[in-house]
């Protein structure tokens, strides 16, 4: 167990790179979640954690270790794979024991660990058959019980949930953080699933386009994001997202006005707000336009406009019902809004 | 995987490919420079009871020490390339100097053994190629639409041409043709010619390997194109005919594009494999009418004692440049890919 | 079959199924005859008068009291000593397909898992020497080979055959190690191997459908082979393939013609039960290149 350091990491292949400057400290036995969409690079930084990767530059410390130039093998850690890398021809036993056996752990402690790793992952009964002979969920646990068949450093997972259907990916996921919370093993988790980062995670890392976007715990994530990028990354629905002009704490977009914002600031901006934090009104709404489209969700029905050139989204209450093309009116409190310069994407 | 590591797994390659195959294309290109050397005369008396004649003969001693020394023969630079029995420059410009009309042209130049042999190589690349093609197409169609039953022994008999090698089909099909053997003599009844030989004619003899060709070559085309044809996009069949496409038309807009690509992937294959046709004027003892780039080669290192080097060499030269030539738009169409890739 | 675009007229199906008879006939017919008529004497099999001779073999009848004689095999494999062109031609393919395949198969998977862009490199390589003649390399080995006195042996033509196979057969296994998921081995890595252990622990367990293809292929060049094993070994170490070739010269004048078809015959029936064994695995394998190049 111990504390896992990035200094200013860079992976480039010729002039393209894949992760950039990535500087970050883990502490002992938190969970980190790496979160951001597919191709931005997480995967390419758990390699290099792993040592399947060479690093470009920069230094990775595994403890007090600098690991740079160890081998994957003498970094004491372990990875599940997000297609689970399951050797075909041993069986479940077999395969939970094969760390063991290439690690050289004295022969006679091989059956109480590998037994008891099964039994973390409710594994018992399937221990004589072969990955092919398995469900998706048990292929996965199968890698899980590998995994933590001994007590390495670092844990290390890449989507290790993305092959699931949905119902076995909630259940999972729940005993994943069981485990983790139970080991105490510094774990670095990879996903592009926000609701994933957001249940498992003690602190969310945010990348895009192989950069750090934001880092800290999902709380702050979703109440403070820090950019653009994040803020329409995060939730469900995606933030509203307007442009338009901020002038002595009126922002004025096409069919909407907010005031009672900061007065501080002035100039482009784009006005970020949550669908669930607005309200469909009758009179005084912040915005007041023929509406693009209603959808009923069941417990909610979900008003949509266009402004300008974004689509922005409001929860009404499930018995809300409006034509398209009918005028409907939302409140938008001022203190549920996010600013951000709309040149830079920053939050201001 | 670090570069240490890497080659840890790759030297034994590496190694054998750096002996054995980019060596050789250095001493081809250095025995290409170089020509067999020349006899060494000795003058020599031999006295008899009538007195003392001089005779000249081969210093075998001198030559055996010359050979040991410098076994590649001595430096010629390029004039192998253009000696009458490769370019043959000289008597090009003769014969382009002193022809009446194009026939007498052609003929003398059909004579001279390269361009003899390279005309060959190229009709029959050229020839073989398409109908291969063809053939193997219309064969994996018609395959496709017999019952599955007999799809396996069909494939079984199909393969058996092209995986016999080129001399042991060749020298097959040679025994049958004899005009003693059964297709021979077959032909002569059929022609009510009692004389006819596929062997005797050069045109004919040259029929006979295009021929052998197609037969030792449509197999692969089939196969390839049989596999294509199981993965034929079955939604678009479907909405081919849905927007009423008749059958020849599904075939011409759905079939065919969708196996375009295996097609120039057998082509390029074709090209590689006719071009290099030599087994067959073996099989077919046709060397009196029919020759090859290959051939050429081959004869000349086939002459015990003393081989040839330096011609081989140099139609080996020769015959590597007409692959870069005949390669190049491939090469060039994969570099393009390659850098639009990374 | 129910689906309709599967449907054919009858005429059509007639027709397509006499194109495939047809076809099976000029395929398989060659080969059936000869073996047929290796058991014939040459006045049977090259008949003047009819050629109904070749089946019924009024002739061997005649001379041996029966349709049948091994006489053409009894001539070639214990007068000529043919056997010993077959024990050379065993030697020479398991050896290249088994130094081909230890090569090819750390060759290729190294360049699978690389993570340079090795592989066009690799391609065109591969491309070139597909394209190449053997003959052409040929010409460069000879004459290096009498001056160090390597020239004759088996040893030399079999590591000559797997070098000019080297790039296809890298190629083939490079491909394939491809399509076996990295996580594998790399998941073999973290659990505490080095590069070789996860190559024999996880990789070499699944790797023999990929091997296997790759071998046939190596099998055949070998088998086949007549312009490397003519030219590179001696009169007494010559394979079936060069062997029957000089039968050729020697056998037709002195009217023994028969011994050069049993020989023929000799060579072709393994490659029968080699594609009755293979079939499926061979087709598949042509096909590879086609998919992936
Ligand atoms: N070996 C490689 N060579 C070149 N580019 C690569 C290589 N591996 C990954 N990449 C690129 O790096 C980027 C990040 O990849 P990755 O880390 O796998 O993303 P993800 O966040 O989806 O896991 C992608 O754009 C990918 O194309
Ligand atoms: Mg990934």
């Amino acid at each position: 167990m111990a504390r896992l350091q990035l200094k200013n990491v860079n992976k480039r292949w010729g002039s393209f790179v894949g992760v950039d400057n990535f500087d970050l400290d883990i502490a002992d036995q938190e969970f980190l979640v790496l979160l951001g969409p597919s191709g931005c690079g997480k995967t390419t930084t758990m390699r290099m954690i792993a040592g399947l990767e060479e690093v470009s530059e920069g230094e990775i410390w595994l403890g007090d270790r600098m690991v740079n130039n160890l081998e994957p093998k003498d970094r004491d850690i372990s990875m599940v794979f997000q297609s689970y890398g399951l050797y075909p021809n041993l069986t479940v036993y077999e395969n939970i024991r094969f760390p063991l056996r290439v690690r050289l752990v004295p022969k006679e402690q091989h059956d109480e660990m590998v037994m008891r790793a099964a039994r973390m992952v409710e594994l018992e009964d399937f221990l004589d058959r072969r990955p092919a002979e398995l469900s998706g969920g048990q292929r996965q646990r199968v890698a899980l019980g590998r995994a933590i068949v001994r007590k390495p450093t670092v844990f290390l997972m890449d989507e290790p949930l993305s092959n699931l259907d949905a119902k076995l990916r909630v259940s999972t996921r729940a005993q994943i953080k069981n485990l983790q919370s139970k080991l105490k093993t510094t774990t670095v988790y990879v996903t592009h699933d926000q609701i994933e980062a957001m249940t498992l995670a003690d602190r969310v890392v945010v990348m895009n386009k192989g950069r750090i976007q934001q880092v800290g715990t999902p709380t702050e994530i979703y109440d403070t994001p820090a950019n653009v990028f994040v803020a329409s990354f995060i939730g469900s629905p995606a933030m509203n997202l307007v442009q338009g002009r901020l002038e002595k704490g009126v922002f004025q977009g096409q069919g909407i006005r907010v005031i009672g914002l900061r007065a501080d600031k002035s100039g482009n901006v784009t006005l970020g707000f949550r669908a669930e934090d607005a309200e469909i009104v009758k009179t005084d709404g912040n915005i007041s336009a023929p509406i693009y489209s209603i959808e009923l969700l069941g417990e909610a029905s979900m008003v949509t406009w266009r402004l300008g050139g974004a689509l922005v989204s409001v929860r009404a209450n499930k018995g809300f019902r409006a034509e398209i093309e009918d005028v409907v009116q939302a409140d938008i409190p001022a203190d549920a809004c996010h600013l951000f310069d709309t040149e830079t994407g920053e939050r201001l | 995987m670090p570069h240490k590591v890497f080659l840890s797994f790759l030297w034994p390659s590496l190694i054998v490919m750096i002996l054995f195959i980019a060596l050789p294309i250095v001493s081809v290109v250095y025995q290409s420079l170089h020509v067999e050397h020349e006899q060494i005369m000795i003058v020599g008396e031999t006295c008899g009871p009538f007195g003392c004649t001089e005779e000249v003969s081969v210093d075998a001693e001198a030559m055996g020490k010359l050979r040991e020394e410098k076994p590649a023969g001595r430096f010629n630079g390029l004039g192998t390339y253009f000696n009458e029995s490769h370019l043959a420059t000289d008597e090009i410009a003769e014969i382009f100097a002193t022809s009446a009309d194009f026939r007498e042209f052609r003929n003398r130049v059909m004579n001279l053994p390269f361009y003899n042999a390279l005309i060959f190589t190229v009709s029959y690349t050229l020839i073989v190629t398409p109908l291969v093609m063809l053939v193997g197409f219309i064969i994996a169609i018609v395959v496709n639409m017999v019952p599955r039953l007999f799809k396996g022994p069909v494939i079984f008999f199909s393969l058996l041409p092209m995986i016999v090698t080129p001399l042991i089909g060749s020298l097959v099909l040679f025994w049958m043709i004899d005009s003693r053997g059964v297709i021979g003599a077959s032909l002569q009844v059929l022609f009510a010619d009692p004389t006819l030989s596929l062997k005797a004619s050069p045109t004919l003899t040259w029929v006979t390997l295009f021929t052998y060709g197609v037969w030792h070559s449509a197999p692969f085309a089939f196969v390839v194109f049989y596999a294509g044809l199981q993965t034929v996009p079955q939604d678009t069949m479907e909405s081919a005919m849905v927007d009423g496409a008749n059958r020849w038309e599904r075939i011409r807009f759905v079939t065919i594009p969708h196996l375009m690509p295996l097609a120039i992937f057998v082509a390029l294959m074709q090209l590689m494999d006719n071009f290099r046709v030599f087994e067959p004027i073996i099989g077919f003892a046709a060397s009196a009418s029919a020759s090859s780039l290959s051939y050429l080669i081959f004869n000349d290192l086939r002459i015990s004692n003393t081989p040839l080097f330096g011609s081989a060499a140099a139609t080996s030269m020769l015959t590597i440049f007409g692959i870069i030539i005949l390669l190049l738009p491939v090469l060039r169409q994969n570099w393009r890919e390659f850098n639009r890739k990374s | 079959m129910s689906n309709p675009a599967e449907k054919r007229p009858l005429p059509l199906k007639a027709l397509a199924i006499s194109i495939v008879l047809i076809w099976i006939i000029i395929a398989a017919f060659p080969f059936l005859w000869t073996m047929w008529g290796s058991f014939k004497v040459e006045g049977d099999f090259f008949s003047r008068s009819d050629w109904m001779n070749a089946v019924t073999g009024p002739l061997t009848q005649e001379k041996h009291g029966s349709t049948f004689t091994m006489e053409g095999y009894e001539g070639a494999w214990i007068e000529r000593e043919f056997y010993r062109a077959v024990i050379n031609t065993a030697i020479v393919t398991v050896s290249v397909v088994a130094v081909s395949l230890t090569l090819g198969t750390l060759g290729g998977y190294a360049l699978a898992r690389s993570g340079y862009k090795y592989s066009f490199w690799l391609l065109m390589m591969a491309l070139v020497f597909r394209a190449m003649p053997g003959v052409t390399l040929i010409s460069g080995y000879m004459l290096p080979f009498f001056e160090l006195n390597i020239w004759g042996y088996l040893p030399t033509a079999i590591i000559v055959l797997v070098a000019m196979n080297q790039p296809f057969t890298l190629w083939m296994l490079h491909s394939f190690f491809k399509s076996i998921p990295r996580d594998l081995d790399e998941a073999a890595l973290v659990d505490g191997c080095s590069r070789f252990q996860a190559f024999r622990l996880a990789i070499i367990p699944v790797m023999w459908p990929g091997v296997i293809t790759t071998g046939l292929f190596s099998f055949l060049t070998a088998y086949n082979d007549f312009a490397v094993t003519s030219m590179l070994l001696s009169e007494q170490n010559l394979t079936m393939i060069p062997q029957i070739n000089s039968f050729l010269g020697s056998s037709q004048e002195e009217g023994k013609v028969m011994y050069a078809v049993a020989a023929v015959v000799s060579s072709i029936v393994p490659l029968f039960v080699f594609i009755m064994i293979f079939q499926r695995r061979l087709v598949s394998g042509l096909t590879a290149g086609a998919v992936k190049g």
